[in-house]
């Protein structure tokens, strides 16, 4: 149980160093932007801002949690057989997975800087203090005595990361959004375009929010409503294969992927609650 | 009525009728450039470094000495050859590359020189690009020759530089333009604006990889945009085209470059490829060996593994895709004095493969 509740202490970490570091490249693109007399506005930045934490976020989640794993490793090894220990000493290994992780990016992969945010000694050092709030929050996280209630709510939140880039696609950018899906929205009557929009909007949002309330409160009927969609999205999906005769889409397995994680964690949270009733 | 099905099949059959190929070099080592010398002979670049004469013939090839020293690493190396108009007269040609500058940075050169008895002599360096980059990676470094007989030469952004693209001060994501000595013509756009680099002479550009001067004296580019927002673009002197202020692609990274795809005083593209094709050379084909193909903009792909066909008609590009059967990624384009096209494939183990017109 320890070590499941390290390793969700180590995802939780990673996702809340995710948090703090996209703004760092996004806001130094908005800056820069205005410097040239872009007409960045509130809106504008809102939308980079979000749209960075999630598609800039997700490789830089798979890379913390890695560089994380390894330092958080030997933190706890040093914390083990030494007198140094504590939140400073995890704060610390954050701070130097991360800058090591943004290095060897450069040196052993792509020769050159891709994150935007990381070109300048400002933006390195708020990278590394970013690392370093990281440690310190997975030391919050791992030195108290938590419940399956953490493990549900972090994937409830990150199942609402997951959908975080549909809802803003279909908000920001619906042609694109709208592409994916085999539309090319210029193409369709204005009704059409009106019908597609609201509706795949909603069913984003939809779905998105439910997470969001299901991690909040804890309420099963949240996750089961999210579930229900997908499960429903697949169903039709494949009615629509093999009833209605349109060509076969392998997009019902996301669906079924989709459907399965909410309703995993309605039914864990059901199953814990009634094992708290019989031993009342 | 049967003459006419008659000549309506014969019509389609050749319009459908799918092209056949010639793999006339094979295991060439990164090449990147060639130019005809006659109908049957290419001068060649590859990018480690070397400059070769192949036959087509009989294929042999014959090393050029003494080439340039270049900084072979990544994208960089000895990048495009092209000769000079004067060619049969003043033997002289035009090679770009990436070296080492002063400071031990990676830059983009332009030198001339003579290619007399298989090497080179009279080497000259014309250009140095203000652009000195950590690693050898965008460099652009196509070069053309206009009407008026100066040279255009493309220097790319240099990817850890994008912003210096929108500034004039330097040569990242530049079209440069000089005379064929190296001087800077007295016309160019910026020669008399103060902070300005007298060379430039279009900027906001990326990774240009296409350059082509239509006999009308037109100039289009294209370059390589981030993920998606591949550009084509007309180009005029001074005009600023954008990047990274305004684009059609985001950042490999996943992060947004911009939010903006379009701002007055900067150029919209004539079209642009979202998601990226990752355009690598361009032609535009004047002669008649293909008819089909006549009065087009062929430009050849790495991602998409083809060679686009691109026609402009009041404002809509109409494209097709050419040569996919192939399934190679696409380095090069050149047309042979005949008005034969021959396709140049990417990286190690290269091949030159020569497209047969389609049997009549």
């Amino acid at each position: 149980m320890k070590l499941t509740k390290n390793i969700f202490a180590v995802f939780a970490a990673s996702l809340f160093t995710v948090l703090l570091i996209t703004p760092i490249t996004s806001i130094s693109n908005l800056l820069w932007l205005s410097s040239v007399d872009m007409p960045v506005t509130l809106w504008s930045s809102f939308e980079v801002i979000l749209f960075d934490f999630q598609r800039l976020g997700m490789p830089l989640f798979v890379v913390f949690t890695i560089a994380f794993i390894l330092a958080f490793s030997v933190a706890g090894l040093i914390s083990k057989y030494t007198n140094y220990g504590g939140k400073y000493l995890y704060a610390l290994a954050g701070a130097v997975a991360i800058g090591f992780a943004l290095i060897l990016m450069v040196e052993l992969l792509f020769q050159t800087q891709l994150l935007g945010g990381n070109r300048s000694l400002t933006g390195k050092i708020l990278h590394w203090v970013a690392g370093f709030c990281g440690g310190y929050f997975f030391y919050n996280l791992f030195s108290v005595d938590r419940t399956y209630t953490f493990i549900v709510r972090f994937f409830g939140i990150f199942y609402a990361y997951l959908l975080l880039g549909f809802v803003l696609n279909w908000i920001f950018t619906p042609a694109i959004a709208a592409a994916e899906f085999g539309f090319i929205l210029d193409q369709l009557s204005d009704d059409a375009q009106n019908a597609l929009l609201r509706d795949f909007t909603s069913f984003f949002v939809a779905t998105f929010l439910f997470s969001i309330l299901g991690a909040i409160t804890l309420n099963p009927t949240w996750f089961f409503s999210a579930g229900v969609i997908y499960y429903g999205a697949a169903i039709f999906n494949l009615t629509a294969i093999y009833v209605h005769g349109t060509p076969y889409n392998k997009i019902y397995i996301g669906e079924i992927i989709l459907g399965t994680l909410p309703t995993l964690l309605a039914l864990t949270v059901l199953y814990k609650n009634r094992t708290q009733k019989k031993h009342e | 009525m049967s003459l006419r099905i008659f000549l309506s099949l014969f019509f389609l059959s050749n319009v459908f009728a799918s092209y056949k190929y010639e793999t006339v070099l094979e295991d060439l080592d990164d090449a990147w450039s060639f130019v005809f010398l006659d109908e049957e002979t290419i001068l060649y670049t590859e990018l480690p470094g070397n400059l070769k004469i192949a036959n087509l013939i009989d294929k042999t090839i014959t090393d050029i000495s003494n080439p340039p020293v270049v900084h072979y690493a990544s994208q960089g190396g000895l990048s495009e050859v092209i000769l000079d108009p004067k060619f049969e007269l003043n033997r002289k040609i035009y090679l770009s590359y990436s070296a080492k500058d002063k400071n031990n940075k990676s830059t983009l050169f332009l030198s001339s020189a003579e290619l007399i008895d298989n090497s080179l002599k009279n080497i000259k360096v014309i250009f140095e690009a203000n652009a000195p980059r950590r690693t050898s990676v965008h460099l652009g470094a196509k070069i053309a020759f206009m009407k008026d007989g100066t040279l255009l030469l493309n220097s790319g952004d240099g990817f850890d530089h994008r912003e210096k693209a929108q500034y004039l001060d330097n040569h990242f994501g530049k079209i440069i333009r000089i005379n064929s000595d190296g001087s800077i013509p007295t016309d160019n756009p910026f020669i008399n604006v103060e902070g300005a680099l007298p060379e430039i002479y279009s900027y906001g550009h990326r990774n240009m990889q296409g350059l082509v001067i239509t006999s009308s004296g037109d100039v289009y580019e294209h370059e390589h945009g981030p993920k998606g927002g591949d550009e084509m673009n007309l180009i005029e002197p001074s005009l600023n085209y954008g990047w990274p202020a305004i684009t059609y692609g985001i950042d490999y990274s996943g992060a947004v470059i911009s939010p903006f795809t379009e701002k007055e005083g900067m150029e919209q593209p004539l079209l642009h490829w979202t998601p990226s094709i990752a355009p690598s050379d361009m032609v535009y084909y004047e002669q008649d060996s293909y008819p089909e193909l006549t009065n087009t903009f062929l430009v050849t792909a790495l991602v998409s593994k083809d060679v686009k066909k691109v026609r402009f008609d009041n404002n809509t590009n109409y494209q097709e895709s050419l040569f996919s059967e192939l399934n190679q990624r696409l380095r090069n384009i050149e047309v042979s004095p005949g008005g034969i096209i021959y396709l140049l494939t990417d990286g190690p183990g290269g091949k030159l493969i020569k497209v047969l017109p389609k049997e009549r």
